[in-house]
């Protein structure tokens, strides 16, 4: 039986072990010469308590007999519990939970071995990283509107410190238009919440998808899903809201950016799934859907579009970012089951594909290597690096034997099932733009000769590409075997049809 | 044996890092290597030739555990058609690595180089040895990311671009496949051709137009047909002649092999009882014929040596494109697909000829070339026999099927008289392609001599030519092996 410590533990002890790290790591800069290896050590011991609660809620949730597929657990029980802090239970949630945890550890380990600036980060960074990962799985397990909007928006916020971290006007000014957007997305989202309470009574992610069901007059329910929507797009970076997404991802440090596209852009889209399908399902309560395609097929289009103009090689990547958002609009859109699959598997692979790029791109940009002519010819230099950049590049473009072409499959294949193969269309229209951009990327890289300038500087760092090749052969493996990831997601596919 | 087929996939799969650190001591030794698994290869092939020949749906399948949930399992299957484009890919994969001893020898990098043609091979042999679609991509999609790299790192001039060129135009044909895979998924539930040709016959035709269209555009674009050829002469040209020899031998026969083998075999019955069946096929005819002038038209006047081969490459596809709208009548499709492995072992012996003259003079414009007859006896004996083969000449191989091919169009034409001018457009395209051949020949190994000191090829770029020219003589002289293999498979 799950008890209500069992979901809020993983929560609760990423927040304990972020106090902690602060003495531990300072404790360990003091030993000189072990700083690293203890350092390594504790985030080790970290990831595996986390870990294991994390494991133990998924074990008990599919130890019992699933006969309540949606678990429902208040803070409070009793009369007072409907204002109570509601968690959630569900395959997609523990999957969800699962996937942030293991791939916020590989995040976080690079972060341990990328030099920023011949600067080591200070411990607060790394507790910053465990609180967010903390957040965003108390996002995944959120029940209520409120929880969720509280969780996500600790995220949301959280993000700021890691992205302010070198104190440079550019990921100043970057931080500032970030938060303005997110302020200003969260006052939406809570003028929604407020109207959505008001028409049903309650928060409840069921109690609300029943009493929408019913709900005769719909006027003030487009009033709140606009605001809600727009909210939530905003955080995600749907076009035409993505503008903070490029400078906020290019001013970070790499480490930074790689974490927050790995967990808190995942993190972004599943509140957008959760929000939209889990609650507005059947579209008929609010026609939706078209809306959102048109979006999507928005950001597909001006995302890659955008990557292709760019010469600044992390920017082209943080486009990507922009782009990917659109393409797990189209599955979200599509309200399938398969979507839904194509969703899930999208965050697990679009967020270490992204993660993969940007920790790839850190190292080249460490040894001054930023624009695209700055790449000429590193890929002889740095083989082991590039050819991690390499695989991701091929994985976004939906090249099969890596993760993302599965991805993509699914993605698209769930559009057509939803009849827009219009929108499947555009969407592999634009994914023959992105192998265009990363081709040309990698002709950079193998097609042009170095200068001798920057040949002279380049050696290649051996410690980061651990994480990175971690990350690597993820993807090799999700592509080719990904029925791996797929038999954790097929109970979400099953528990679809008997959504309360 | 109960594996056969999944060995033969995972044989050079697995082999690729020992081919790769093999390499990095002796290129040589991982050339020796992939001809080893290539023999293999073609020997597990054979052991599986009675099945087919005398088995009793004349098809040996195998299924293991990959992905239930989207109905993706790991079909590996051979019946005539395949079985015969498997071996051609395995023979001239072997001589692309003999040839590559010598011809790539003062290259950088040739660990790479041969771990990345094992990878090819893989891809290969794939396309052609499996019934589910989702493999069937896999794979497809696998010939490109090594055949890329290999143009880019090993060509000549610019071959990034080139490269770029072939990867954007084939991937964006890739693509449309893969929506039309998708679409086939979404209808029938099912990946597997053979289940989903049975589901597609209960399937509103409008969908199915739609998906033979997305599938067809696709793979004609890897097929390289006018007017999406425009990535394969860059391609093919500036590519190392080992690679070109598979690029036009194979790589554009897996397009045409894919369009009879999942467009024709498999979507195509569910609609060609409607009008627009019989519009899909006669607009196979119009592209076949505009290709095979096209091509010709410009080998003609082309004066790059590799870029007259390239062209011809188009040409050939258009009498292929030509024979495939002949579908469903046994003769022109037996004799598109011996087309098929005989213009594979043509060309890839023309691409390797021309290699070895541009390997041993350095120079790539045939007018500076003549009278190298005389000084590279050998290689002027393979290349004339690929150009009077490619020419449709007899006793040489493409003689054979470009006759079937005929013999299947006259057929036609009594049904359905539609057939009659692009059949005498086709005849008069033969004529075209012996003029360029003949042009070929007298430039680069008649008239005077130009060259005084030019030595013939190395030993073992001669083995490989000369292996290939002897498939080419006997399959001209007897194509029965390949014809009662191909006639094994049922088109209706």
């Amino acid at each position: 039986m799950i008890e209500i410590l069992d979901v809020s533990l993983p929560v609760i002890v990423f927040a304990s072990f972020a106090l902690l790290t602060i003495p531990v790591i300072k404790a360990a800069r003091k030993r000189q010469k072990w700083e690293n290896t203890l350092n390594l050590c504790w985030f080790l011991a970290v990831f595996s308590i986390t870990g294991a609660t994390v494991a133990n809620l998924a074990l008990k949730y599919y130890s019992e007999p699933p006969l309540q597929p949606f678990l429902n657990l208040s803070l409070i029980e009793g009369s007072s519990a409907i204002f109570s802090s509601m968690f959630l239970v569900d395959a997609v949630s523990i999957y969800m939970a699962i996937i942030f945890t293991l791939v916020g550890a590989v995040a976080l380990i690079y972060s341990l071995f990328y030099i920023n600036s011949n600067e080591k980060f200070s411990e607060r960074y790394y507790a910053v990283m465990l609180i967010l990962i903390g957040c965003v799985i108390g996002t995944a397990l959120a029940g209520d509107l409120l929880t969720l909007f509280i969780f996500w928006e600790a995220t949301a916020t959280g993000s700021s410190f890691l992205m302010l971290y070198q104190k440079t006007a550019r990921s100043l000014h970057a931080t500032l238009k970030y938060l303005v957007m997110i302020v200003i997305a969260s006052a939406f989202i809570i003028y929604g919440l407020s109207v959505i309470y008001a028409l049903t009574g309650t928060l409840n992610f069921w109690a609300v998808k029943h009493a929408l069901a019913v709900l005769a007059d719909k006027h003030l329910l487009e009033i709140a899903f606009i605001f809600i929507a727009a909210g939530y797009s905003i955080e995600a970076a749907v076009v035409p809201f993505h503008m903070w997404l490029p400078d906020a991802y290019t001013a970070a440090p790499a480490s930074s950016s790689a974490f927050l596209s790995a967990l808190v852009d995942q993190g972004s889209y599943y509140v957008l799934l959760r929000v939209l399908i889990y609650i507005l399902t059947p579209p008929t309560v609010l026609p939706w859907t078209f809306m959102f395609a048109v979006l999507s097929a928005l950001t597909m289009v001006v995302g890659n579009l955008l990557a292709l103009t760019e010469r600044n090689v992390k920017r082209l990547f943080a486009y990507i970012c922009i782009a990917d958002v659109g393409y797990n609009l189209v599955a979200i859109t599509s309200v399938t089951p398969l979507g839904i699959m194509g969703n899930l598997y999208f965050f697990l692979a679009g967020g270490i594909t992204t993660a993969l790029s940007f920790m790839a791109v850190g190292i080249f940009n460490s040894m001054g290597f930023k624009t695209l002519d700055d790449f000429s010819g590193v890929g002889r230099k740095m083989p082991l690096t590039s050819l991690a950049l390499i695989l991701a590049a091929f994985s976004f473009a939906g090249v099969p034997t890596l993760a993302g072409f599965i991805a993509k499959y699914l993605v698209f294949t769930s559009a057509i099932e939803a009849n827009m193969s219009w929108l499947a269309v555009i969407g592999v229209l634009t994914s023959v733009i992105q192998a265009a951009y990363l081709l040309r990327l990698i002709n950079y890289m193998y097609g042009r000769k170095p200068n001798a300038e920057a040949e002279a500087k380049i050696k290649e760092p051996k410690k980061p590409l651990v994480p990175i090749f971690i990350l690597a052969i993820t993807i090799i493996f999700l592509g080719i075997y990904p029925t791996a990831v797929l038999n954790l997601i097929d109970p979400v596919i099953k528990q679809f049809p008997f959504m309360p | 044996m109960q594996n056969t087929l999944l060995l033969t996939l995972l044989l050079p799969a697995l082999a690729t890092l020992l081919v790769y650190l093999l390499g990095k001591k002796s290129a040589k030794t991982a050339a020796f290597l992939i001809a080893f698994i290539c023999i293999v290869d073609i020997t597990l092939l054979f052991t599986l030739a009675p099945t087919i020949l005398n088995g009793t749906d004349h098809k040996y399948v195998e299924s293991y555990y990959w992905v239930p949930i989207l109905h993706a399992s790991f079909t590996l299957f051979v019946d005539g058609i395949s079985f015969s484009m498997a071996i051609i890919t395995l023979i001239l994969i072997l001589t692309a690595a003999i040839f590559s001893i010598n011809y790539m020898q003062e290259k950088k990098g040739l660990a790479e180089y041969y771990a990345l043609l094992t990878l090819l091979s893989v891809g290969l042999i794939g396309v052609f040895i499996t019934s589910n679609l989702m493999l069937f991509y896999f794979c497809w999609e696998l010939m490109l990311l090594p055949s890329y790299f290999i143009i880019g790192g090993w060509g000549y001039k610019e071959p990034y671009k080139a490269a770029f060129k072939f990867f954007i135009f084939t991937h964006a044909g890739a693509v449309f496949v893969l929506l039309g895979i998708g679409a086939i998924f979404m209808v029938t539930g099912d990946l597997d051709i053979f289940q989903a040709q049975t589901v597609l016959m209960t399937t509103n035709p409008e969908l199915v137009k739609w998906i033979l269209l997305s599938l067809t555009v696709g793979f004609a674009v890897k097929m390289a047909a006018v007017p999406v050829h425009m990535w394969l002469p860059d391609a093919h040209s500036e590519a190392p002649a080992p690679m070109s020899a598979l690029l036009s031998g194979v790589i554009i026969g897996a397009g045409a092999y894919a369009i009879l083998r999942v467009s024709l075999l498999t979507v195509f019955p569910a609609i060609s009882a409607t009008e627009f069946g019989s519009v899909f096929l006669h607009g196979l005819t119009v592209f076949g014929v505009i290709s095979a002038f096209f091509g010709s038209l410009i080998a003609l006047v082309e004066t790059d040596i590799k870029r007259i081969i390239a062209y011809s490459s188009i040409a050939h596809m258009g009498y292929v494109l030509f024979g495939l709208s002949l579908f469903p009548s046994q003769e022109p499709i037996t004799g598109t697909v011996l087309h098929l492995v005989n213009h594979a072992v043509s060309k890839g012996l023309f691409f390797l000829s021309a290699g070895a003259v541009m390997k041993q003079l350095e120079i790539r414009d045939i007018r500076e070339m003549g009278g190298l007859a005389g000084k590279m006896p050998v290689t002027a004996t393979t290349s004339t026999t690929a150009a009077l083969s490619i020419a449709g000449i007899p006793p040489f191989a493409c003689f054979m099927s470009e006759f079937l091919i005929f013999v299947g169009a006259f057929q036609t034409i009594k049904v359905d008289n539609f057939y009659l001018i692009p059949t005498a457009l086709m005849l008069v395209a033969t004529v075209l392609s012996l003029a360029y051949a003949l042009r070929f020949l007298s430039h680069v190994f008649l008239g005077s001599t130009k060259h005084e000191k030019v030595a013939d090829a190395p030993s073992f770029m001669k083995l490989a030519m000369i292996i290939l020219a002897v498939f080419v003589v006997v399959l001209g002289v007897w194509p029965t092996f390949f014809i009662q293999l191909i006639t094994t498979v049922s088109l209706v």
